[in-house]
């Protein structure tokens, strides 16, 4: 474990997914935030120092491509990966983001993924 | 002109040569008459002729009977003058009769009394004398009687020249009469020839005109229905559908190409035979005879349409699948004529639309793969996630803790595996539908692209409606309602979805099965009219790329098999703005095949 873990933010409606995954990346060593929404999602990544944005598409509200456009304007270097459930989404949203995986491709996948996007150094 | 303006013509014609032919005879007899008249004082110059000679010989028998008596003394010489005597008185007044002017009558006055002087102043002196033995040698006193005989001989002549005269100047009046009736005549005939000519001519003339035109319009029309009959034909020849015409009785009378092509028949071997042998026509299911059109026609008296699944059986043994409908031709009163059929083959649209139907389904199960992708792949994500964190070592608190959750994520794909395959179970006959168990089924498949859309759905779903029909095109039809409602009212929206159930209506006014409406409400917009007009037509979309345009056309096909029906009402008021699609379906439906 690192001296320093990454703070993560993920944000998904679904609230087992989400505890899960939560579970899963704090095991992998990083510090883990989640939101259910992407109003609630925003408001954390304004307010904390987030690292790294793990984030759904399809949710109530707010899908997760204005939440990714959003994130840019308000702090554009932090990575964003985009983990959706939806296979084929359309061009302009993953555009915005950094990396764009779907959901059941399996955890090794995520934490190679989301260890790519942090600085080597302070990765685990 | 008209056929009263040339019997007008015709009794004109007729009746002008009469006319002048009685004038004409009207002239001669007036003519006739005077000449007649002329020809009378001709006579009557005859008679005072005749008469004056009568006299005179009487006069002269006087003169030579008294000669004689004068020479021979003896009293028989005597009987002429006697005679005469007798006669003369008579004779005179006869002659005096033919006077008819004053001159004439003084003339035969003048004669008579010449006789009279010679008479009694010598005639009967003589006489005396000679009877009493005197001599009437005396010469101045034959001298005196051949005196008077000549005066009253020069009296009678000049009676009987003048008369002469007159007759002459009557002959010549008569002949001058005849000639100017002869004239007369001659000059009304040309004259009424030449009017009556002349009045024929133009008569005449004007019929020639009628004529003419009339045979200039005949010909104009005879023309312009050549015109329009070709015109007729080049339509019916370049028309996509094929066209028998028949005559009363059922035979063929006419075909066009395309009759031709698709009956494989050739129009002069078909002309003239019954119908139903050029175009034998069976149920393409129960391949029985379809009647005859041309009897159904003539029963119903009005345009009919063939049944649906109509197959047209040709010589060579091939099939085609038409639609066709035979309207009676009727003449102008009203009599049927004979019978106009006008089919297509549809096998290809049949095809078609069969594909559509298909594709349609597919395009409902395409909008629902991605939906149901994302439902399958949460629950897989956090199964295959809790596997790996199971796998990668935790406590056996944990381990419980896991394993719930993942049973927990397998119980929802399963529950949507379940969902979906409804989606497709195809039956071949009706089975009791659950309303409330499909509808939700449907929700729950529907859940997130309607949370991706914004929209709240509420739902009164009473438990225990039931009615019979087909789940997969059940499920097909309210998935696209829903679908529809759902993106019509947009993020923020409301949709409700009621089952009412609906007992039958048996009594007065209309008659409705039991049954259940289903009511999909939305608080969207609202659909303006010119689109509710359209709503049902097959390839109508308001949704641009991302529609078929199907979706309803397949939807009220579904509800039309199921013997049911489909509405909408909708408002675009800004208060109370929004639709409501209304689905009745009957509890127990008579499955209508051909609705599809």
């Amino acid at each position: 474990m690192s001296q320093s873990p990454h703070l993560v933010l993920c944000v998904d409606d679904e609230q087992v997914g989400l505890r899960v995954r939560k579970i899963l990346l704090e095991r992998a060593g990083y510090k883990v935030l989640t939101a259910l929404d992407g109003v609630s999602g925003l408001e954390l990544f304004a307010t904390q120092p987030i690292e790294a944005v793990i984030l759904d598409y399809s949710m109530p509200g707010m899908h997760g491509g204005e939440v990714a456009q959003r994130m840019r304007l308000a702090k554009p270097h932090v990575p964003i990966l985009l983990l959706s459930a939806y296979v084929g989404l359309p061009g302009e949203v993953t555009s915005l983001v950094d990396l764009y995986m779907t959901k059941g491709e399996g955890p090794p996948v995520l934490l190679h993924k989301l260890g790519t996007l942090l600085p080597p150094s302070d990765a685990s | 002109m008209d056929l009263n303006q040339f019997k007008k013509i015709l009794t004109r014609v007729f009746l002008l040569p009469v006319v002048a032919l009685l004038v004409t005879a009207a002239v001669m007899y007036w003519q006739n008459r005077s000449a007649n008249a002329t020809v009378e004082l001709i006579q009557q110059s005859d008679a005072r002729i005749s008469q004056t000679n009568l006299v005179m010989r009487l006069i002269v028998d006087q003169e030579s009977g008294l000669r004689g008596y004068q020479t021979t003394g003896d009293e028989r010489f005597l009987q002429p003058y006697l005679e005469a005597e007798q006669e003369l008185p008579q004779e005179f007044i006869d002659l005096q009769d033919t006077s008819v002017t004053e001159t004439q009558r003084q003339s035969v006055e003048l004669l008579r009394e010449a006789q009279q002087t010679w008479h009694h102043s010598f005639a009967k002196a003589l006489i005396a004398t000679i009877r009493a033995g005197g001599h009437t040698n005396d010469i101045e006193l034959n001298l005196r009687g051949k005196a008077q005989v000549d005066a009253i001989r020069a009296q009678a002549e000049g009676i009987v020249q003048r008369a002469e005269k007159r007759r002459s100047d009557r002959i010549s009046e008569w002949q001058r009469q005849v000639r100017n009736s002869i004239y007369g005549v001659i000059t009304i005939a040309l004259i009424a020839g030449i009017l009556i000519g002349l009045y024929v001519r133009s008569q005449l003339h004007q019929v020639a005109q009628a004529y003419r035109s009339s045979l200039e319009d005949l010909h104009r029309r005879a023309e312009e229905v050549f015109q329009s009959e070709q015109q007729l034909r080049t339509t019916l020849d370049s028309i996509g559908d094929g066209v028998i015409t028949c005559d009363a009785q059922g035979r063929v009378a006419m075909m066009n190409p395309v009759a031709v092509e698709l009956t494989r028949w050739p129009l002069l071997e078909a002309q003239g035979r019954p119908l139903q042998e050029v175009f034998h026509i069976v149920n393409e299911r129960s391949r029985e005879v379809v009647e005859n059109p041309v009897e159904k026609v003539k029963r119903l008296n009005r345009i009919v349409d063939l049944a649906n699944h109509t197959a047209l059986i040709r010589p060579d043994g091939t099939e085609i699948q038409i639609a066709d409908s035979a309207a009676p031709i009727r003449d102008h009163k009203g009599i049927i004529a004979g019978i106009v059929m006008v089919f297509r083959d549809v096998t290809l649209a049949r095809r078609t639309q069969e594909a559509l139907l298909a594709n349609e389904k597919l395009a409902v199960a395409g909008r629902l793969a991605a939906t149901i992708a994302h439902e399958i792949h949460n629950p897989l994500d956090s199964v295959s996630n809790l596997l790996y964190l199971m796998r990668s070592g935790c406590s056996a608190e944990e381990s419980v803790r896991f394993m719930e959750m993942a049973e927990q994520e397998l119980a929802r794909v399963t529950q949507i595996s379940r969902a979906m395959l409804g989606l497709y179970r195809e039956s071949n006959a009706p089975v009791p539908v659950d309303l409330k168990e499909m509808l939700e089924e449907i929700l729950l498949l529907m859940e997130r692209r309607i949370v991706d859309l914004g929209v709240t759905v509420t739902t009164h779903l009473p438990e225990n409606v039931v009615i019979e029909g087909f789940p997969a095109e059940l499920r097909q039809v309210f998935s696209n309602l829903i679908t529809n409602a759902a993106e019509a009212t947009g993020k923020g929206g409301v949709v409700t979805v009621i089952v009412l159930p609906q007992m039958a209506n048996r009594g007065a006014g209309q008659k409705t099965e039991s049954g259940a409406a289903v009511l999909i409400t939305d608080n969207g917009p609202g659909i303006s009219p010119d689109v509710q007009a359209n709503l049902f037509q097959p390839f109508f979309t308001t949704k641009g790329e991302h529609g078929t345009g199907l979706g309803l056309w397949v939807s009220r096909g579904i509800i039309n098999k199921h013997a049911g029906n489909i509405s909408f009402t909708s408002d675009m008021s800004p208060t109370s703005h929004g639709t409501q699609v209304s689905v009745f379906l009957a509890n127990k439906p008579v499955i209508n095949a051909g609705g599809d």
